[in-house]
């Protein structure tokens, strides 16, 4: 057998609960609101060291100078060899004018640098390739690629920008972060069902006589239970909409200070978290919906137990 | 209707609220069940609404076993058997309309059946003038006549009735009884568990007498037997 309860009704003593014990349901948001935050500081945390190893990866490149009067044939020769190579990205050649002209923007402020260079009669640098990974990985590999004899000895220099070990520094922290962060989001998880569990125990000891009666005149047991878990679920909601809201003010007014720490460029938080907004929203809300469903499922039981 | 088997109850090891019952009450009868404090009169009123279980025997009502009856099954048969409690168990925010209106609200009900139902309800304990005053606002009496009200509102083919006169004057105790014989007369059954010796002797039905959990006398036009 199976009893229908029209879902108006469960409603409407669902509204009735939370109004007669607004104080309670009050105190369960703030908790579920920590509970969610911890949780959003741990997606940021990630989100800002995967930011971070994305900008210093972008960074690392082998600049190969070449001898000024290296011919043309040879950095042709020297960039088709080194494009082909299917661990390379990118491939660019600076030829010497090019280099000349950025040399001289770069230093268009300091006459003395400017004068130096007049004195010359002829154009001292030479040419520059700049070569590009796939995988940071690769970068040794190809470093080795560049003592070839076809054009090795047209190079003059080589400059490998190494970021490995801040690499690895960005990762090992953002590691203990997610670490220590994800023992956070536990405990509050485990507050809050128990919030939620005591938060249920105390509206139905202030309902008592209410759900006694209930009982007693026939009302089944999915009526008695419904309207509180709809309360539990009913605050989970509004602690999923007052987080958000505070990540989003924490976000908008944080992250131009963490521009700084980014070498000027965008951390990425903002708009991770636009990106995922959906899947971040439903996965969050979920899990906090099956846990206060959950605990205020087990508070009622045990009472409807007695 | 009614049907117990060598009913007992024990509780713990060696309490024994019931001593081997076997009791037939058929549709439509007035029986009143007494026994002095302890005697097993409230044991006995339990089980029949399975607010607990018997240690051993068998319960029918209306030829439903419910001796091990399911949890979820419990609603449907506190519908089918009204309830009255000495301690009226009204709600005191809600009015005598909605204290009536409450016990179909949660049974689920529609809001047309509810509006149809709690007037007639109302007028049957002659409440219909009351319905919007609160439990205060009203006697001891009427507030067990209410209880009845709303115990009636399912329809139920009986209706138990524990001390609902414990808490009532002489005048307010002679009214809710006038209330019972007019629902029994309507042809439902009354058990009425009491120790008011006066109620008993006037009422002149079937009384049920309990001593220390048994069954020491059972008269078709009884009279109290038990010595206060």
């Amino acid at each position: 057998m199976f009893i229908i309860t029209p879902v108006g009704r469960v409603i409407s003593f669902a509204v009735k609960n939370i109004t007669r014990n607004a104080w309670i349901g009050l105190a369960t948001v703030l908790v579920l609101v920590l509970a969610l935050l911890s949780v959003n500081v741990l997606v940021g945390v990630n989100a800002l060291a995967s930011s971070a190893v994305t900008i210093l990866e972008k960074k690392i490149d082998v600049s190969v100078y070449f001898k000024p009067e290296t011919p043309n044939a040879i950095l042709d020769q020297a960039r088709s060899y080194m494009a082909s190579i299917p661990q390379v990205e990118r491939v660019t050649i600076m030829t010497a004018e090019e280099a000349l002209t950025a040399f001289t923007e770069r230093h268009k402020n300091e006459p003395t640098i400017l004068d130096a260079l007049n004195e010359l009669e002829e154009n001292p640098l030479g040419a520059t390739m700049v070569i590009k990974a796939r995988k940071t990985t690769d970068y040794p590999f190809l470093m080795e690629n560049l003592n070839n004899p076809q054009f090795s000895f047209a190079i003059e220099n080589k400059t490998y920008d190494d970021h490995s070990i801040a690499i690895q520094q960005v990762e090992q922290i953002a590691d203990s972060v997610r670490y220590f962060g994800l023992i956070l989001t536990l405990i509050f998880a485990i507050f809050s069902a128990l919030i939620v569990y005591n938060a249920i125990r105390v509206a139905i000891y202030t309902q008592r006589e209410e759900i006694g009666i209930m009982r007693l005149v026939g009302a089944s047991n999915a009526f008695v239970r419904l309207p509180l878990i709809l309360d539990a679920i009913f605050f989970a909601i509004l602690s999923l909409a007052i987080a958000a809201g505070l990540v989003a003010l924490i976000i908008s007014f944080g992250e131009p200070y963490l521009v700084s720490f980014y070498d000027g460029e965008d951390p990425g938080l903002k708009s991770y978290f636009v990106d995922n907004l959906l899947p971040l929203i439903i996965a969050q809300g979920m899990a906090i919906i099956i846990i206060v469903s959950l605990s205020s499922w087990a508070a009622v039981g045990r009472y409807l137990k007695k | 209707m009614i049907d117990l088997q060598n009913i007992s109850k024990i509780y713990g090891s060696d309490v024994h609220g019931l001593r081997d019952i076997n009791l037939s009450i058929e549709p439509g009868e007035f029986v009143c069940i007494v026994g002095t404090s302890g005697a097993g009169k409230t044991t006995l009123a339990k089980l029949l609404i399975a607010e607990e279980r018997p240690t051993r025997g068998k319960i029918s009502i209306g030829g439903w076993d419910i001796t091990r009856i399911k949890k979820r099954d419990i609603p449907y048969l506190r519908r089918q058997i009204g309830v009255v409690f000495q301690d009226f168990k009204l709600l005191k925010q809600k009015t005598v309309w909605e204290n009536v209106a409450f016990a179909l609200e949660v049974s689920g009900e529609t809001n047309r059946r509810i509006r149809e139902t709690v007037p007639h309800v109302l007028k049957v304990v002659g409440l219909e003038q009351k319905a919007h005053r609160f439990p205060h606002q009203i006697s001891g009496g009427e507030q067990q006549r209410v209880v009845i009200a709303r115990a009636l509102v399912h329809r139920p083919k009986i209706l138990l009735a524990d001390e609902p006169t414990g808490n009532l004057d002489t005048i307010n105790t002679a009214d809710v009884i006038q209330v019972l014989k007019k629902i029994n007369d309507f042809g439902s059954t009354v058990v009425l568990v009491t120790h008011n010796r006066e109620v008993v002797n006037e009422l002149r039905s079937r009384v049920i007498t309990l001593a220390d959990g048994r069954i020491i006398s059972d008269k078709k036009h009884g009279k109290y037997l038990i010595q206060s």
